[in-house]
């Protein structure tokens, strides 16, 4: 067991996702057949074996503790310890990116005063990843590091928006925190942090009495000030992390699963992803089904054609409907002979006979929640 | 301790020998049915559904798998402050004790356990049956009936009598006549090894019957009718919907395929009545670009890129490229890798079958056991093998 608890800031990032995030944060967001997204984030630091976890909630919280209950399927239901909902503060205007805000620490200090862990581990809520932070946490210690910052290395990225570059030194101490303003796009392949960082707990207490009369400052912002104070260091992870900011983001990522190498790396491996078990039963495919390329989660009966598309738990595809490139999410029903390419189905929908719904890939159809067409 | 109404008792220990390489190494009740499911799922999933809170299980023949899937019962919602799951393994004590020897036998050594709780009611419950069933209903049944033993029963084909307890009842359904496996029955209704006993008259059944050294301390042969030569008050419940014994290799394999039928009574998918498992955490299942998957269930975690018809893949299977498989049954974690023929066959959990093997192949002989194979838990089959049909394959023998 590691020194350590954690606390995952669902109310990280800020997107409606053209509507899927509309109702719920994107924590709350259903991703690749079964999960959410918050699902990640929480089974990466079970994973690990932190068994202390707090959450700080975003304001439409009710999608994510209905999802997370006590916390059982992430076997967070301790009797020390266990999942703690930390409620977090409203920022000033909805939009506004407010990553690690120190204010949503200030109103729950209770949490972090009362255990007597050295370490907090702080990840974001909005990420989809599986990374064993144990690495992590042995860089942290081994260095005697205040604060260790979890990077990548060489990985492209398109949108450098709410990016943080850092520079280390030989022995993996930070030296510059910046973000993308002045940075040529050759350079947009040095080390940039991924939103999970390791803090001493009297650290943490301490910045976070002294910074909280400042109002809604991010921890990534004080550290950068006191960067010359603070022995921070680094430390490299490999693992595949990906950030959901438009729906864009949310087709292609989803889609990234149909391909087996990510797949083993994002939940194939030792450490499994967690999430709430529904006791469904498995999925039925009539002699009617013709499914190629596609993942399938249990408890759907299949008698329609599905290829390159991603179907959540218990849909309905009935005989002759055609079902291509799409992401239908739980508990949908497409009727007879209804057709879809690049949609993406929030859950419960209703498509009935005969309707064809195109999107392009460039641009996927979203259809909300409980919609009937 | 809270006081019960109605404790089930739980008869898990026996060995399931007719189903060969599948209880090998572990006890029947723990064998996996209908893709994710493990036969004993539908017993305590029962209970939860008819608000039976206290269950004692009772184990003997390779108890460890199934006590590790069991756990504290939480997968049914059995972990309750007031009762819920306890096993019941053989135990010493001063001067008695033993191993179980017979389902009564199994009750009796376990009296203190029924005892703690108090009961009104007893309910004894097979762990190798497959149905849904309320067992409040048999128990308000049991009540307005006032009897003293309830049995559950059901009505099976004619020609079938003579595989099973058979019962002939009055006009009001109390039972006159109890017949084990007769040639010739006047009745058709058959004992589902369900029965609800008042504590009182099964504690006083469960002493004389251990005091009797010519009985074989079993329910069916003896308890019940030592029970109705006295007298009691015992009555038949009839159950109308789907239950299956899967006690041998024919039946389990039928039972099983049974569920791929449209409009099956089992309906799994009814989620009023709905059959808890203990399940592993698994992504969902992965159908490859040139697969095809026709009638067939497939549970998580499978990864599909051949041909499957009419066959049942539970939880993490394999199915490699150019792969075969129909009306089979793969267990858990199965591993079929490519060029592969199965037909007909239940392969046992964690099995592997290598490239370009063909199980179940047309042999020159009647086969047996109606030409269902059988390969065991663990089994490696290696490279280019050829398993003719009716077959068990075992890891150290072969029969």
């Amino acid at each position: 067991m590691p020194n350590a608890i954690g606390i995952i800031f669902a109310n990280s990032g800020y997107a409606i996702l053209q509507g899927l995030a509309e109702e719920r944060p994107i924590a709350a967001v259903p991703f690749g057949g079964r999960y959410r997204i918050l699902d990640f984030a929480l089974s990466s630091m079970v994973n690990s074996g932190i068994r202390t976890i707090g959450l700080v909630t975003p304001h439409q919280y009710r999608p994510l503790l209905d999802h997370l209950g006590a916390g059982k399927d992430w076997f967070l239901d301790r009797k020390a310890g266990g999942l703690f909902i930390l409620p977090g503060v409203m920022h000033s205007l909805a939009g506004n990116s407010h990553t690690f805000c120190i204010k949503d620490l200030q109103h729950n200090m209770e949490f972090l005063q009362k255990d007597s862990v050295e370490n907090v581990v702080i990840s974001c809520g909005d990420q989809i990843f599986n990374m064993n932070m144990m690495n992590a946490l042995d860089v942290h210690e081994e260095k005697q590091a205040d604060v260790t910052l979890i990077y990548k290395e060489n990985d492209n990225i398109d949108d450098l928006t709410d990016e943080v570059f850092l520079e280390l030194d030989e022995s993996q101490r930070v030296s510059s925190i910046r973000d993308q303003k002045g940075l040529e796009w050759s350079e947009s392949d040095r080390p940039h942090y991924v939103n999970m960082l390791i803090i001493r707990r009297p650290l943490l207490l301490d910045i976070v009495e002294k910074y909280s009369s400042f109002g809604c400052m991010s921890l990534i912002n004080i550290l950068t000030k006191n960067l010359d104070v603070l022995k921070i260091y680094g430390s490299a992870t490999r693992s595949v992390i990906r950030t959901i900011r438009t729906i864009n983001d949310y087709f292609d990522q989803s889609m990234e699963l149909l391909d087996q190498e990510v797949r083993e790396r994002l939940w194939l491996g030792a450490d499994r992803i967690h999430t709430k078990i529904v006791d469904n039963p498995p999925t039925q495919y009539t002699s009617k089904a013709k499914v190629h390329n596609s993942l399938i989660a249990s408890g759907c009966t299949i008698a329609g054609e599905v290829l390159n598309s991603i179907i959540f738990r218990g849909v309905i595809l009935e005989k002759g409907c055609k079902i291509k490139n799409s992401i239908i999410m739980s508990k949908c029903h497409i009727h007879e002979n209804a057709q879809m390419e690049y949609a993406i189905l929030d859950k419960a929908v209703t498509v009935h006979e005969g309707n064809v719904l195109k999107g392009r890939s460039s641009n996927p159809l979203v259809v909300h929640k409980r919609t009937v067409i | 301790m809270k006081k019960q109404e109605c404790v089930a008792m739980l008869l898990a220990g026996g060995q399931g020998s007719r189903l060969g390489g599948l209880t090998r190494k572990r006890a029947k009740p723990a064998v996996s049915f209908c893709g994710k499911y493990r036969i004993i799922d539908f017993s305590l999933s029962n209970c939860t559904n008819s608000n039976i809170n206290t269950v004692g299980v009772l184990i003997q023949y390779r108890p460890f798998l199934l006590n590790s899937y069991i756990g504290l019962g939480s997968a049914w919602n059995l972990d309750n402050p007031f009762g819920g799951v306890h096993i019941l393994p053989p135990f010493l004590g001063d001067e008695e004790g033993s191993w179980y020897n017979g389902t009564a036998n199994a009750v009796y050594q376990n009296y203190e356990f029924i005892d703690f709780y108090d009961p009104d009611y007893v309910i004894i419950l097979s762990g190798d049956h497959v149905y849904k069933m309320d067992y409040s209903l048999m128990l308000k049944f049991h009540k307005e009936k006032n009897s003293e033993i309830t049995l559950a029963t059901i009505a099976v084909p004619w020609e079938e009598t003579s595989r099973f307890g058979m019962l002939t009842v009055d006009e009001e359904a109390r039972i006159t006549r109890f017949t084990e496996k007769p040639a010739h029955s006047d009745s058709n209704l058959a004992s589902m090894g369900v029965y609800i006993f008042n504590w009182s008259t099964l504690k006083h059944a469960l002493i004389a019957d251990a005091g009797d050294y010519q009985s074989q301390n079993d329910f069916g042969k003896n308890i019940i009718p030592q029970q109705l030569n006295l007298g009691k008050r015992v009555f038949a419940y009839q159950f109308h919907g789907y239950w299956r014994d899967v006690g041998t290799i024919e039946s389990y394999y039928h039972a099983n395929m049974e569920s791929l039928s449209d409009g099956h009574f089992l309906n799994i998918f009814d989620q009023k009545f709905r059959i808890f498992s203990n399940e592993d955490i698994l992504p969902p299942h992965f159908v490859g670009l040139k697969a095809e998957i026709k009638n067939s269930l497939v549970c998580n975690g499978c990864i599909v890129h051949g041909m499957v018809s009419n066959s049942i893949l539970a939880p993490g299977v394999y199915v490699g490229e150019g792969v075969t498989i129909e009306n089979s049954i793969l267990l858990p974690y199965v591993k079929i890798h490519a060029g592969s023929v199965i037909l007909k066959t239940i392969v046992g959990e964690n099995a592997e079958i290598m490239n370009n093997c063909i199980v179940g192949a047309k042999g020159v002989v009647t086969p047996d056991q109606e030409g269902i194979t059988v390969i065991e838990d663990y089994h490696i089959i290696p490279i280019g093998s050829i398993i003719e049909a009716g077959k068990n394959v075992y890891s150290t023998r072969t029969s």
